[in-house]
């Protein structure tokens, strides 16, 4: 725990446009990106500090994408960043209203190998809306921590911070075998399904 | 019967059968095979054609909405 | 390793089956009002209110509210006297930089870098950008720009552009810098080359159109006239000039939200604070470099120079060379300074445009850079073309109707 203080992970913010990542970003690092309700808000990455129990992380906001296959500018900045920060951890940003097509970028990220973590913000208006996401429930199929969150009041931006140190890669085989409901790998998900913080999967 | 997007009447709907352009795009849009999709209004002029699936809107230029074709009941 | 997309989709659809519950969805009036905001029959009439109320919010506030109704008084019959008083010596060449004129009455003709510096930056400019920025927030917050994009695009199709670039065109409105960048949400090089050159040449800032109301009330809407129609002409060119397509329009339209508070307060702090940082010291630098060009005797040379082109040309007093000159720096100093020389209605019109579309300040000309420099020198070439075209054209019109 010491000896990891000093040096500092870094934390990309990939989403959907017009999810939330820059209200969360500022949630996290107290900085003052801008934030819209149109999609393309963004058009270049802010970088931020968060410091949560003795770990440095520099958080990067990136412009949204819909997927890896950039259609403008503004996503081909997102796909750059990915590119550029191979070590990084990324923090995938889902619209509870919207789960569909986050889930498609979250899957290109994944297939990267890349450690991951998922934000599942606007659970507010999920909820205004009669969506219902078990979060839990995408936790375990997806294998990586996912955290529900309401940006524009902060709620579960406390618990984000705190599970980023937990953040791992999914295995697209993993969530296809738990998807065709047999027995889960248990090594890959120990620890993680049903996460209550309990630090056994680093 | 079949029906363009970019022909359906205000606050027509049906079921998405085919995409024949622009598919990568339109699916991250929630614009998919088997989606319920529901025309809202067209601008004059040849302007884009706004259409809601999932409780999403989307605005399409009108030669994208010709290239997907709706199932009506 | 390496999915289809169809296969991805599947799996989606695997997940969202187990995890996602849909109850019945009942329509609130939030996307009643998205759907009335579209709809061309209702939308159009919306959208021109919209922008009527804009307008003149904008300026009321602005203009009549607190820089007439306070900000004059201020400057004129306390700070400025007060100055002129306390300066020691006016015939220093310090005097002259900072307080300017002696025999001054107004904050507008001293030209001091403290006088009409402070009071162009503070006095008009400040409560100019703090009104405009919290409207256009609520414009970005309650999510109308993608419904307005919608709306323009076909009109925005004819000038090589599609709806979406209205954002940009909002954003530069307010300031062209972050303007410039937010053109990279257009798919295209066409598209983004297209609009940074409009946007850099037709599209005034808040800080120019708070003092263009300012010293020319009367005949700013013409000022915005003429800027729109070379909008409109120099797009529908360039789109047949520069090769590269125009892809259609294919947006996400976001529900309506409420702006929430935090979020308006905290977007209109940090771009006040912007302006108080980078802007009021250029203001102040702008004058202070203009003082030395005229007393150096640079600018009386360059009005020699380019007397035959503005005079006979763009049909302007040569003494315009010099607020051109400060419009380097910052385009709401130039105007400033225009209307403190003698001319016709007509001429100070023209002047205004000029001052304009010649050149995009320098903040703006630094983000143009870091779009690409052969962007920037391409932009650079439409618009001296266009200057050159545009200013006799509307000397020649302003002949015609006999004005000029
Ligand atoms: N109801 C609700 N609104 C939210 C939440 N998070 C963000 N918003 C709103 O959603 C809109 C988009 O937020 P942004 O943070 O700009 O989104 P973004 O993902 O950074 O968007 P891009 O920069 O365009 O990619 C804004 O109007 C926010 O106020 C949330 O948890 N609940
Ligand atoms: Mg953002």
């Amino acid at each position: 725990m010491k000896e990891q203080s000093n040096n500092t992970t870094t934390i990309l913010m990939v989403g959907n446009p017009n999810v939330g990542k820059s209200a969360l970003f500022n949630r996290l690092t107290g900085a003052n990106a801008v934030v819209s309700n149109y999609p393309g808000t963004t058009v270049d990455y802010t970088a931020g500090t968060l410091i949560e129990d003795h770990r440095t992380y520099e958080i990067i906001d990136v412009p949204g994408t819909y997927s890896l296959k950039p259609r403008d500018a503004a996503e081909m900045v997102a796909v750059r960043m990915l590119d550029e920060h191979r070590d990084a951890t990324v923090l995938v940003v889902l619209d509870a209203t919207k789960i569909e097509r986050g889930l498609y970028l979250a899957l290109e990220v994944f297939e990267r190998g890349i450690p991951c973590i998922v934000a599942l913000n606007m659970t507010d208006a999920a909820h205004d809306k009669q969506i219902a996401v078990d979060a839990a429930g995408l936790q375990r199929i997806l294998g990586v921590p996912v955290i529900a969150t309401t940006a524009i009041s902060g709620e579960g931006v406390k618990h984000l911070a705190d599970m980023i140190r937990k953040a791992q890669a999914a295995d697209i085989s993993a969530i296809r075998s738990r998807l065709n409901g047999q027995e889960q790998n248990r090594r890959s998900m120990a620890g993680c399904g049903g996460c209550s913080g309990c630090g056994g999967c680093r | 019967m079949q029906k363009k997007v970019s022909d359906l009447e205000y606050g027509e709907s049906g079921i998405v059968r085919e995409i024949l352009a622009s598919q990568h795009d339109l699916s991250c849009l929630g614009i998919r095979r088997n989606k319920h999709l529901k025309m809202i209004t067209r601008q004059p002029i040849k302007g884009p054609v706004v259409v809601i699936v999932d409780e999403m809107e989307v605005a399409m230029g009108i030669e994208i909405a010709a290239q997907v074709v709706v199932e009506i009941a | 390793m390496g999915l289809t997309a169809d296969e991805r989709w599947d799996i989606i659809d695997a997940i969202t089956q187990r995890t996602v519950g849909t109850g019945t969805y009942r329509r609130t009036l939030g996307d009643a009002l998205g759907d009335l905001t579209i709809q061309p029959l209702t939308g159009i009439p919306v959208a021109l209110g919209v922008l009527y109320a804009f307008w003149s919010i904008f300026g009321s506030f602005a203009g009549s509210l607190v820089t007439d109704g306070f900000m004059v008084k201020l400057f004129d019959s306390s700070w400025l006297p007060w100055l002129q008083a306390a300066w020691p010596n006016p015939d220093s060449i310090l005097y002259y930089l900072f307080v300017g004129d002696p025999a001054a009455d107004n904050c507008f003709e001293a030209f001091g870098a403290l006088t009409s510096g402070l009071f162009v930056a503070i006095g008009v400019v400040l409560p100019a950008v703090l009104i405009f920025y919290l409207m256009m927030t609520v414009l970005e917050d309650s999510g109308y720009l993608p419904r307005l994009a919608v709306l323009m695009d076909t009109v925005l199709h004819k000038i090589g552009l599609h709806g979406y670039a209205i954002v940009p065109a909002i954003l530069g409105l307010g300031c062209n810098v972050p303007a410039v960048t937010a053109t990279r949400i257009l798919e295209t090089r066409k598209q983004r080359f297209i609009m940074m050159s409009l946007l850099a040449i037709f599209i005034p800032c808040g800080a120019q159109l708070g003092v263009m109301l300012e010293v020319i009330p009367e005949t700013v809407g013409l000022v915005m006239l003429y800027l729109i129609i070379g909008f409109g002409i120099f797009g529908f060119v360039l789109d047949r000039l520069i090769p590269g397509s125009n892809p259609e329009i294919l947006i996400d339209v976001p529900p309506y939200r409420w702006p929430a508070w935090e979020n308006v307060t905290r977007k209109l702090w940090s771009r006040t604070k912007g302006f108080l940082k980078e802007a009021v010291p250029f203001v102040l630098l702008g004058v202070l470099i203009v003082n030395v060009l005229y007393l150096t005797g640079v600018i009386a040379a360059l009005a020699d120079l380019f007397a035959p082109l503005f005079v006979t040309w763009f049909g302007v007093p040569k003494e315009t060379v010099g607020p051109l000159v400060a419009g380097f720096l910052r385009k709401d100093l130039a105007v400033a300074q225009l209307s403190t020389i003698a001319m016709t209605p007509y001429q100070m019109i023209t002047s205004v445009v000029l001052v304009s579309i010649y050149f995009p300040c320098v903040a703006t000309f630094v983000v143009m850079l870091r779009e690409g420099w052969r962007e920037l020198l391409a932009a650079i070439a439409v618009l001296i073309a266009v200057v050159f075209i545009y200013g006799g054209l509307i000397h020649a019109i302003g002949i015609l109707m006999g004005v000029a």
